[in-house]
């Protein structure tokens, strides 16, 4: 049985290629995540893993690296952090037009200008339309789980899609957790070899990425669009066959925390969810029914299961880890997709934001306690004030 | 939850609009119909064929494969619906025996087509 271990997501990360025996590995650094890179070099380098590993010229390159090595049959891995993940831009469409399921890790970092190594979701929310499976990890442990789950789900062959794994940069990526690897039988049992639809053959030669006509453009984002409406079931078996394999216990979209009888309730993605679990826990000592609903997935967003899991809640704080200046609330994404998700119950909460954890800031338990007195007030007063605050600003 | 919320709903391509998976087609991409590449062509290769000597320069230059060789009629081929009249071949091509010639000369020019394919 494996043992646990203490650390880093880098290094949770590159264990989680290792264990899926990625084949293809192309790398260019831009800090946080250059040390998953670190790892697998040493990984390639020691014998611990036979893959061809890639040093490409750019972003850019490394995703159209793997794009390659994933037309041709190979299980492929890459990554980036931010403003890496925003050169690659362009790859990012053809990648998901083109069926390609390889995957790109992310450590979160805030986008320039200037440069600041801080931990910003922006850089990979910023790509959330290309057609790509996308969630975030809230600890070294759920980023080994989340690459063995998106590589399980985006290679299901009802799928097909590359998948983005992020993680905060430096609170997940650089800070050691406990983390438990599975052993190779488990791996074996959840995730099957990964079977390209065009393999490179002398026999059935075929063409990848050809021009397509304008008739031919509707019926190709249509079909896109039709592959997201079958992926949920499929996160679903996915995530079910790995709690069941690896002994967890993750809800494939929301993890739901004290939301049963809350009356107020934190929305959140990513590692400051682990404050904000302490800080319900403490608001609860305190007398207020605080709970919290992380996503897990932001494409394909699980817009039913946040009804469900909020619906009966009097006010929601959504934090925002990222921005989308002039938006229709003035803060992040999360509060546009989460009100349109509530849109439609009879009774549906109030819902505000709060920008926090920008440019690498920590969100410490006194602004969850701050973000708390908002809500409070918004359910005495029955509305909202503003859409949006900026904390401590 | 009291109310039921919306679904969905589901999205229907019609058999004849439908496109292949991820756009993956038999290769080279000229010997299938489906993505055909010439409606924007502005002018073509036309060969002379005395000037020839089946040097397969222009199968080489050429991007989209659109120049074959038929063993049969020892004779160099060009296959018009893929060929974006790029003049590559022209360039290359070690004899001059290739010209550029606009699609308007011809009555099949892609130019005259009603529909561009």
């Amino acid at each position: 049985m494996a043992k646990e271990q203490m650390m880093t997501g880098c290094r949770a990360a590159a264990e989680g290629a290792k264990a899926a025996e990625v084949e293809v590995i192309c790398s260019y650094p831009i800090r946080p995540y250059t040390a998953i890179m670190m790892e697998l070099s040493k990984m390639v380098a020691n014998g611990e893993l036979n893959a061809e590993f890639v040093h490409g010229e750019g972003e850019h390159a490394q995703v159209s690296v793997v794009l390659g090595a994933c037309a041709s049959g190979a299980r492929a891995f890459t990554g980036s952090s931010g403003v890496g993940v925003t050169y690659a831009m362009e790859v990012y469409s053809p990648m998901a037009g083109g069926r390609y399921p390889a995957q790109m890790s992310i450590a979160d970092r805030t986008l320039d200008p200037p440069g600041d190594f801080g931990s910003e979701h922006t850089d990979a929310m910023s790509t959330r339309d290309q057609g790509w499976l996308l969630g975030w990890a809230c600890s070294p442990q759920e980023v080994y789980d989340n690459t063995l789950i998106a590589y399980r789900v985006g290679e299901d062959h009802r799928v097909m899609l590359p998948q983005m794994v992020c993680q905060d940069g430096y609170f997940i990526s650089h800070i050691p957790d406990k983390v438990t690897l599975g052993d190779q039988s488990q791996v074996k049992e959840f995730l099957p070899p990964y079977r390209p639809i065009g393999p490179l053959s002398t026999t059935h030669p075929v063409s990848h990425g050809p021009q397509i006509r304008p008739d031919q453009g509707a019926p190709m984002d249509a079909m896109r669009a039709q592959t997201f409406l079958a992926v949920p079931k499929v996160i679903e078996e996915a995530t079910a066959d790995f709690n069941r394999i690896f002994g967890r216990n993750y809800d494939p979209f929301v993890e739901q925390y004290k939301l049963e009888d809350a009356e107020i309730a934190f929305f959140i993605q990513g590692a400051h969810a682990n404050t904000c679990r302490s800080s319900v826990d403490r608001l609860r000592s305190q007398g207020v029914k605080a709970g919290m609903a992380r996503l897990r997935w932001v494409r394909p967003w699980p817009t039913h299961q946040l009804a469900n899991a909020l619906g009966h809640v009097k006010a929601v704080g959504v934090i925002e880890t990222s921005t989308s200046y002039g938006g229709a609330m003035r803060g992040g994404n999360l509060i546009h997709e989460l009100r349109a998700s509530l849109y439609d119950l009879d009774e549906r909460p109030l819902v505000t934001s709060f920008m926090g954890g920008l440019g690498g800031e920590t969100i410490w338990p006194k602004d969850f306690d701050y973000m708390a007195k908002v809500l409070l007030q918004a359910v005495k007063e029955k509305k909202i004030r503003t859409y949006v605050q900026w904390l401590g600003m | 939850m009291a109310k039921e919320l919306p679904g969905y709903g589901t999205i229907n391509v019609p058999k004849d609009r439908e496109v292949p998976f991820g756009a993956v087609t038999p290769a080279p991409v000229c010997t299938q119909d489906l993505f055909q590449t010439s409606n924007w062509r502005m002018k073509r290769p036309v060969k002379e064929d005395e000037k020839c000597t089946r040097c397969l320069v222009c199968y080489m230059s050429c991007p989209d494969a659109c120049w074959e060789y038929k063993e049969a009629e020892d004779e160099m081929y060009w296959i018009a619906n893929f060929c974006k009249g790029c003049q590559i071949c022209i360039q290359e091509c070690p004899t001059g025996a290739l010209t550029a010639a606009p699609e308007l000369d011809f009555p099949d020019g892609v130019v005259r087509l009603e529909k561009p394919f």
